[in-house]
């Protein structure tokens, strides 16, 4: 016999979903008014993707709430009822955290596993050294010592990332627990979803925090980032070989010819430098020099201006004598005449 | 014992319903919305070199400062986030302070920019700005204003050019980075940055974002955008959001060779409070900076935490040393309402005071 509550339930869901779908489709139609524009990409648009899979989240977690647990009276037996509503149907929301790495960490492994599935499909069987590295020879001995590298390296780096996403998951359940915990203070009470989600983010976030600040975090966290960048210079390296092959110009090459042009930038600049500080000795050279003659000059003056007071003094003793030539001549410097000294 | 629990299937329904009925009405908004401008409060373009450009403030009330100040912004993210909506504006109100204010715009690093260091970024780039408004103004010093990574620069900087500084302002700034909760940090010790950078070459923007969202993921890729429903059927709210995500995700790649120097000297060996850090191979000692400094920090920055900002106190040489702490996190300090009031103005009352 039909449930009429389930009925309407199930009923809700449906609309509510269509609801949903006609909105996203909606939202990626292009704007009233220009039927010419382009549509809005489905992929590629960050932040709509990434919004949208937040409210998706939330929204199928919500949906899920009202057919389940929720849409019950309240129980005394809250812990199941809290089982429900994060549990089940509402995974997608469960795993929120795990969804942490998709956007960076899961590009890396699709493409390995891309990689990897390539290669079993066109023969190879097992890349070679993946079962651990085995001694090459011959014309292609190079090749194989790479392939086996690259396997390797792709090995260790889905053990890595394996264990990183083992700590979120950590993070995940003892948010729960943290949850729990708060649930379980007296005087605590949730009426509303958004209420629920709330304490849950809270409890959530401060699980996470104090895993991703402990040092098997860290760990585990530095050897995920080293061994994919492992993988992709080894992949860099393999594709480099090929353009090389194909008289393709590298990114190394081309990085090579950064490197030295910002190198000479450096040096001209430095030797704009040096120059502006020797032309700035130059000139401070030259000014000390002045500076020189000009007290010289100054000195001579007062000497002069003395000789003069004591000529004066002599001519009115002695009348007939001439009064020194140096005196009558401004620019002479005193005690330079030859004649004069004599 | 009580159920906790007490959600009553109607309201479970109806706030369905809510969420529902406010998707479709942001939806319209949402679709025929353009991209939401910077408050782009008039300014000149006064200095440009390679891929860098200063903007010199014009308008907005009579300039009394007799000395210019210039932002020195970090390389992640832009520095529009100082400038970012009318009422949220702190080069505005900085302006209408009476501050006479330049800012650097280090632009968009591409290849070409891959092999710049931190010596090309502080004693070139930055020493290069700092003489042209040195020389617009005919003065010896211009007081600095540092943000975050750009106030580490600006530390730097005016310990190895100490004659071209008057006074100091540092933002959010990091200067130990061995806090216990400093969770960047914490992450990046057990890299191998120069595998790191010898594969990227430029790191990419969108891993930085990456990595920033990781810091609260559920907060900041879920949690936000459920919060952002609330307000798709208010366009004004709505535009000033997207405003935000555009500052957050328009951000610039960086370039590899100073990135691995940052995060080696900075992030790893915390060298700049050991005393041991070089830049281009000068030795920096921030007990030389006797400048009056003034080191503003949030008390909620989850990117930078406080304590890594207040050891600036311990090592710094000045006895002209001022702390201000704000209540609120590291986007807050310069978009939020208190921010608005408060920071601009100390700002302004400390730097009068030093003219």
């Amino acid at each position: 016999m039909a449930d009429p509550a389930n009925d309407f339930i199930r009923d809700y869901q449906t609309l509510a979903q269509q609801s949903w779908d006609a909105w996203t489709r909606q939202f990626q139609q292009p704007p009233a008014g220009n039927p010419f524009a382009p549509p809005a990409p489905a992929v590629g648009n960050d932040t709509l993707e990434r919004t949208l899979a937040g409210l998706k989240g939330y929204f199928d977690w919500m949906q899920a709430a009202a057919a389940g647990g929720a849409a019950q009276q309240p129980t005394s037996d809250w812990r199941q009822q809290l089982q429900q509503l994060f549990g089940g149907a509402s995974q997608p929301f469960a795993q929120a955290f795990g969804a942490i790495d998709s956007a960076g960490a899961e590009g890396f492994v699709r493409q390995w596993q891309s990689w990897l599935q390539t290669a079993r499909h066109s023969g190879f069987g097992d890349l070679p050294g993946t079962q651990g590295p085995t001694p090459a020879f011959g014309l292609n001995r190079e090749q194989q010592m790479q392939q086996q590298a690259l396997a390797a390296a792709l090995m260790a780096s889905m053990q890595a990332t394996a264990r990183y996403q083992e700590l979120i998951q950590r993070a995940n359940t003892q948010g729960m627990q943290r949850l729990q915990a708060r649930l379980a203070e007296p005087g605590r009470q949730i009426d509303s979803l958004k209420g629920l989600y709330d304490l849950w983010v809270d409890a959530s976030e401060e699980a996470y925090a104090e895993i991703a600040l402990s040092d098997e975090f860290r760990e585990a966290y530095g050897e995920m980032v080293n061994t994919q960048m492992r993988v992709r210079q080894l992949q860099q390296r393999q594709t480099e070989q090929l353009c090389q092959q194909l008289g393709v110009p590298t990114r190394s090459e081309v990085s090579s010819l950064g490197e030295r042009l910002q190198t000479l930038r450096r040096e001209f600049r430095a030797s704009q430098a040096d120059a502006s500080a020797d032309h700035a000795d130059g000139i401070m050279a030259l000014r000390r020099e002045l500076a020189a003659l000009k007290r010289q000059l100054a000195d001579g003056q007062a000497a002069a201006s003395a000789a003069r007071k004591t000529t004066s003094a002599k001519s009115a003793v002695v009348p007939k004598k001439a009064p020194a030539k140096a005196a009558r001549k401004p620019n002479a410097v005193p005690g330079t005449s030859p004649r004069k000294r004599k | 014992m009580q159920t906790p629990l007490r959600i009553d299937p109607a309201k479970v329904l109806a706030d369905i319903a809510t969420f529902q009925r406010k998707l479709a009405a942001g939806m319209g908004y949402l679709r025929d919305m353009r991209e939401p401008e910077y408050a782009n409060t008039p300014r000149e373009l006064v200095y440009s070199e390679d891929k860098l450009k200063v903007w010199h403030f014009t308008g907005h009330g009579k300039t009394t400062a007799k000395v210019p100040l210039l932002i020195v912004y970090a390389l992640v993210n832009t520095v529009w986030m100082t400038d970012l909506q009318a009422d949220r504006s702190m080069v505005r109100n900085l302006l209408e302070q009476g501050e006479d204010v330049y800012l650097i715009d280090w632009g968009y690093p591409d290849g070409a920019d891959r092999w710049l260091t931190l010596d090309d970024y502080i004693n070139g780039y930055l020493d290069r700005c700092v003489d042209v408004v040195r020389e617009r103004h005919g003065l010896d010093a211009i007081n600095l204003l540092g943000i975050c990574q750009g106030g580490a620069f600006s530390l730097c900087y005016t310990a190895l050019h100490p004659d071209k500084v008057k006074n100091l302002i540092t933002m959010v700034t990091p200067v130990d980075f061995h806090t216990p909760d400093n969770m960047l940090s914490h992450w990046c010790r057990s890299m191998d940055v120069d595998l790191f950078v010898d594969t990227m070459g430029n790191i990419p923007a969108g891993l930085m974002n990456y990595v920033y969202l990781t810091l609260k993921p559920l907060r900041l890729n879920q949690q936000k955008y459920i919060g952002m429903v609330d307000i798709l059927d208010n366009p004004a709210e709505l535009e000033n959001f997207l405003r935000m995500e555009r500052w957050i995700f328009d951000s610039p790649d960086q370039a590899g060779e100073a990135f691995r120097q940052f995060i080696k000297d900075f992030y790893q060996g915390n060298k700049l409070v050991k005393g041991t850090l070089e830049i281009g191979s000068q030795p920096v000692d921030l007990g030389l900076i006797a400048q009056p400094v003034l080191n503003i920090f949030a008390e909620q920055d989850h990117l930078v935490p406080p304590d890594a900002s207040r050891a600036l106190g311990k090592h710094v040489g000045t006895t002209d040393y001022t702390q201000l702490a704000f209540k609120g996190g590291h986007i807050g300090i310069y978009v939020s309402g208190r921010a608005q009031r408060e920071v601009p103005p100390a700002i302004h009352q400390w730097l009068r005071q030093r003219a």
